[in-house]
């Protein structure tokens, strides 16, 4: 008689689906793309060996802590190095030295994400804190980097500024050199800088000074507002981290991810949407004029909002803690730019509220079926 | 037809029904041996009432019902019992079965068949039906009459007829539906007459167009429904179905619904028209596992074995067997179990079907809680378990957990979710007796 036949045991279910972790990830990867053509054209090779230089770096980073810490190292090829090298690359002016990216992802990768056990372990975003290692590290590299868009093919004198103000609106502003090699943000922060300055000079009696401080503010505020400006912010045009130019092309990385499913859009629209209501509210020189299209299309906002605040790990898993989480980022993000240190508060906080993540997960679990519902 | 309705959450495996739903229900007489388990149902097993030598009649009962969720058991055949002994089960490790060694499978009608049941009282169906040993045939087998006797405050307004069958690869219910329309709307308009209810529906998943049809052409009410996994889910269907959630931790009759299997309809209708007890049933055996997938008509107490040789053997490539479908079902070791009256299908699956992933780490995509059809957060509930923190797994509502698979299956990272969280059932229980 035939041996008894005997087979394998397993857990149900027995059958699953044909997503993957490694799938995610490059689709982040392919999504990152189109973004990582306009840096190279806008700031020309230089940007992509950046991106290459940083990918390769978390690639390997990871693969050597995998190997020392004795786990299948199979994992560094997962794609979530790769994505962590890329955003961390995203987020530098692409003018900063091809070390530094080393640094600022080999920290990214042992620090942020291994030290705490690797994928899904990470409490906060590993690619934005090496950005906040290299910013606290390298200052002035961090912050003085900016080149100007094009200026690789055409040299400074052909290529546009970096504030992102064509050269129409910025003749009329007075003093306009100074604020030439400054990101969009830079200036908005000057902004403030003159209104603070002109009511010292009212203080001190000096009306004159004064007045002509406040015009040279809403001269910029003129140039930043209007609609040129918007143009070359949302194609690419202007100063900045290399990944964050071409508002366009990132939201065409972000429709991709939508059609993948694997960006769920409660934390990017609560985010960009808080970001915006905030900028209206005091974004601006007072109260309840400041300009949401503008703080929405500067900065990194748009990046953060499709790539980083929807980073899966390091945010909340609860339908509601998703909408939590992107309006502490962005009010965060607006108080930052409005009376922070910072022209920019993106990447700082997204970072605190990725702090903030178990607790809300903890405090918006979903009312279980049958718990809320009245069927009367 | 009107618009398919569904519930929230879910998931859309691929079916997979193709492979056998277009073969008719096969009538396999019963084997040689017949080894008839008397744990077929939920609850208590019955009690033997026949010993070694004894010779028993088709339809007589071999095994008493004990207690109140109990179900009495009933021979397939006329024969000698050979032993009464612990043999594997499909549904657990071992159960105690009535081993017969069959002569003839004629006759079976034990009680007398009632030609118009609405000469009957609700309570005489009712006892009928537990006499009979009816339980429900979707897979859970919780005794029938059971469900037909709602404590006197609960008032019962609505019946629904689950006719979803979600679970991917079954046709079973399908066909049923397709070959025997008349016993089972029979059997629903008995069970609308015991519960007294007026407002009795039957929920059929769009993917069986047919079946709708067929049933609408009878005069059936038919409520046609998503596919989406896990529509047959009793709290699910009544979702789509009535719009009211069963109570998180209450019973489909808190909310005044009673659901049954479609197989359990036709069961109580052969067993008050026709006085036969539950000694049948319909089971799918499909899977690339299989040579010849196919839809069977067998006796309980048939072993998968011989349900697979009528399906043309293994194929060369099978890996897994399958009590049920394959997002509940049990994976069995051996074939050498018989059929009970919750076997909805046996599922030979080959190499490439089955799930051969390795585990990865949580990547808080938030997937499983999208899809997880009780709202729960399946990811957060496992990582407590992982870390035996069983306090914190039931603030995340452990318990409430059916077990559907959903989150196991949209796992891009393929944990077993619901492996974890069944961990944490069964500790926050034995932690509970302690206490």
């Amino acid at each position: 008689m035939a041996q008894p036949r005997r087979f394998e045991l397993a857990m149900s279910p027995h059958v699953i689906s044909n997503q993957t972790t490694r799938k995610i990830m490059f689709d982040v990867v392919i999504a990152l793309l189109p973004a990582l053509a306009a840096a190279t054209w806008f700031f020309g090779p230089r940007a992509l060996f950046i991106v290459i230089i940083s990918s390769v770096t978390a690639v390997a980073a990871e693969y050597l802590c995998l190997k020392f810490m004795k786990r299948p190292v199979s994992f560094a090829l997962d794609g979530s190095a790769i994505v962590t090298g890329m955003l961390l690359a995203y987020n530098l002016p692409a003018g900063v030295p091809m070390w530094l990216p080393i640094i600022g992802t080999a920290f990214a990768i042992v620090v942020g994400k291994q030290a705490f056990g690797g994928l899904g372990h990470n409490i906060v975003n590993p690619a934005l804190l090496g950005r906040a290692f290299l910013v606290a590290s390298f200052p002035v590299l961090m912050t003085a980097g900016w080149t100007a868009p094009e200026a690789w093919r055409y040299g400074d004198e052909g290529a546009y500024s970096t504030s992102a103000i064509t050269a129409e609106e910025m003749s009329v502003i007075p003093d306009a050199d100074a604020i030439s090699g400054a990101t969009p943000l830079n200036v908005l922060k000057q902004t403030f800088d003159l209104d603070s300055s002109a009511e010292s000079a009212i203080a001190e009696g000096d009306a004159e000074e004064a007045e002509s401080l406040m015009d040279r503010a809403a001269s910029m505020r003129g140039a930043l507002y209007s609609s040129s400006t918007y143009r070359n912010l949302l194609l690419g045009r202007r100063g900045g981290c290399l990944g964050e130019t071409s508002v366009i092309l990132l939201i065409v990385g972000g429709i991709y991810l939508v059609m993948r499913g694997v960006l769920e859009l409660r934390l990017p629209i609560s985010y960009l949407g808080t970001v915006a209501l905030f900028a209206w509210i005091f974004g601006g020189s007072g109260w309840f004029n400041g300009d949401p299209v503008f703080h929405v299309l500067s900065g990194g906002v748009v990046l953060g909002g499709i790539f980083m605040v929807s980073d899966m790990v390091t945010t909340p898993v609860t339908p509601k803690g998703r909408i939590i989480f992107g309006l502490g980022a962005g009010l965060i993000t607006m108080v930052i730019r409005r009376w922070g240190g910072y022209p920019e508060g993106c990447s700082y906080s997204i970072l605190l509220m990725n702090l903030t993540t178990p607790l809300i997960d903890r405090y918006t679990k979903p009312k279980v079926f049958g718990e809320v519902k009245d069927n009367g | 037809m009107t618009k398919a309705r569904t519930f929230r959450g879910g998931t859309h495996p691929p079916g997979h029904k193709n492979l056998s739903s277009g073969q008719t229900i096969r009538r396999i007489p019963a084997p040689e041996i017949v080894r008839v388990p008397l744990c077929q149902h939920l609850g208590a097993p019955s009690k033997p009432v026949v010993s070694k030598g004894d010779s028993v009649k088709r339809g007589q009962e071999i095994g008493a019902q004990n207690g109140f969720i109990s179900l009495p058991t009933h021979s397939p055949v006329n024969g000698t019992v050979k032993s009464v002994e612990e043999l594997p089960m499909p549904h657990r490790r071992t159960g105690p079965a009535v081993v017969i060694e069959t002569e003839s499978e004629e006759g079976g009608q034990v009680f007398e068949p009632w030609k118009d049941y609405t000469a009957h009282s609700p309570d005489e169906i009712i006892e009928r039906v537990k006499l009979a040993g009816v339980c429900g045939m979707g897979g859970a087998s919780f005794p029938t009459y059971v469900k037909l006797s709602p404590p006197p405050d609960k008032v019962i307004d609505t019946l629904i007829l689950n006719g979803v069958e979600c679970e991917p690869y079954l046709t079973a219910d399908h066909r049923l539906m397709l070959e025997n329309p008349d016993d089972i709307i029979l059997g629903m308009e008995i069970l609308a007459h015991a519960l007294g209810v007026q407002n009795y529906m039957i929920g059929i998943e769009v993917n069986k167009p047919d079946a709708i049809e067929l049933m609408e052409k009878k005069g059936c009410r038919v409520l046609p429904l998503k596919v989406s996994y896990p529509q047959g889910a009793e709290k699910q269907l009544i979702d789509a179905a009535v719009g009211r959630e069963v109570p998180a931790g209450g019973l489909p009759m808190d909310i005044g619904v009673v659901v049954q299997n479609v197989g359990t309809a036709a069961a109580v209708a052969q067993a008050v028209r026709d006085g036969i007890p539950s000694i049948r049933r319909t089971i799918t055996v499909t899977g690339a596992g299989v040579r010849s997938p196919g839809n069977y008509d067998a006796c309980v107490g048939t072993l998968f074995s011989s349900l697979i040789e009528e399906s043309g053997g293994y194929a060369e490539d099978v890996q897994r067997l399958v009590s049920g479908g394959p997002m509940m079902g049990i994976s069995l070791y051996t074939d050498e179990v018989p059929v009970t009256k919750g076997t909805s299908g046996v599922l030979a699956l080959s190499a490439s079907e089955a799930r051969d992933v390795a585990e990865g780490p949580c990547i808080r995509c938030g997937k499983c809680v999208d899809a997880c059809p009780l709202r729960l957060t399946p990811n957060l509930i496992a990582l407590a378990a992982e870390n035996q923190r069983w306090g914190m797994a039931e603030d995340f509502g452990a318990l409430n957990c059916m077990a559907c698979g959903t989150c196991s299956y949209v796992c891009p990272s393929a944990r077993y979710l619901v492996h974890y969280i069944k961990k944490a059932q069964d500790a926050i229980r034995a932690r509970g007796k302690e206490a």
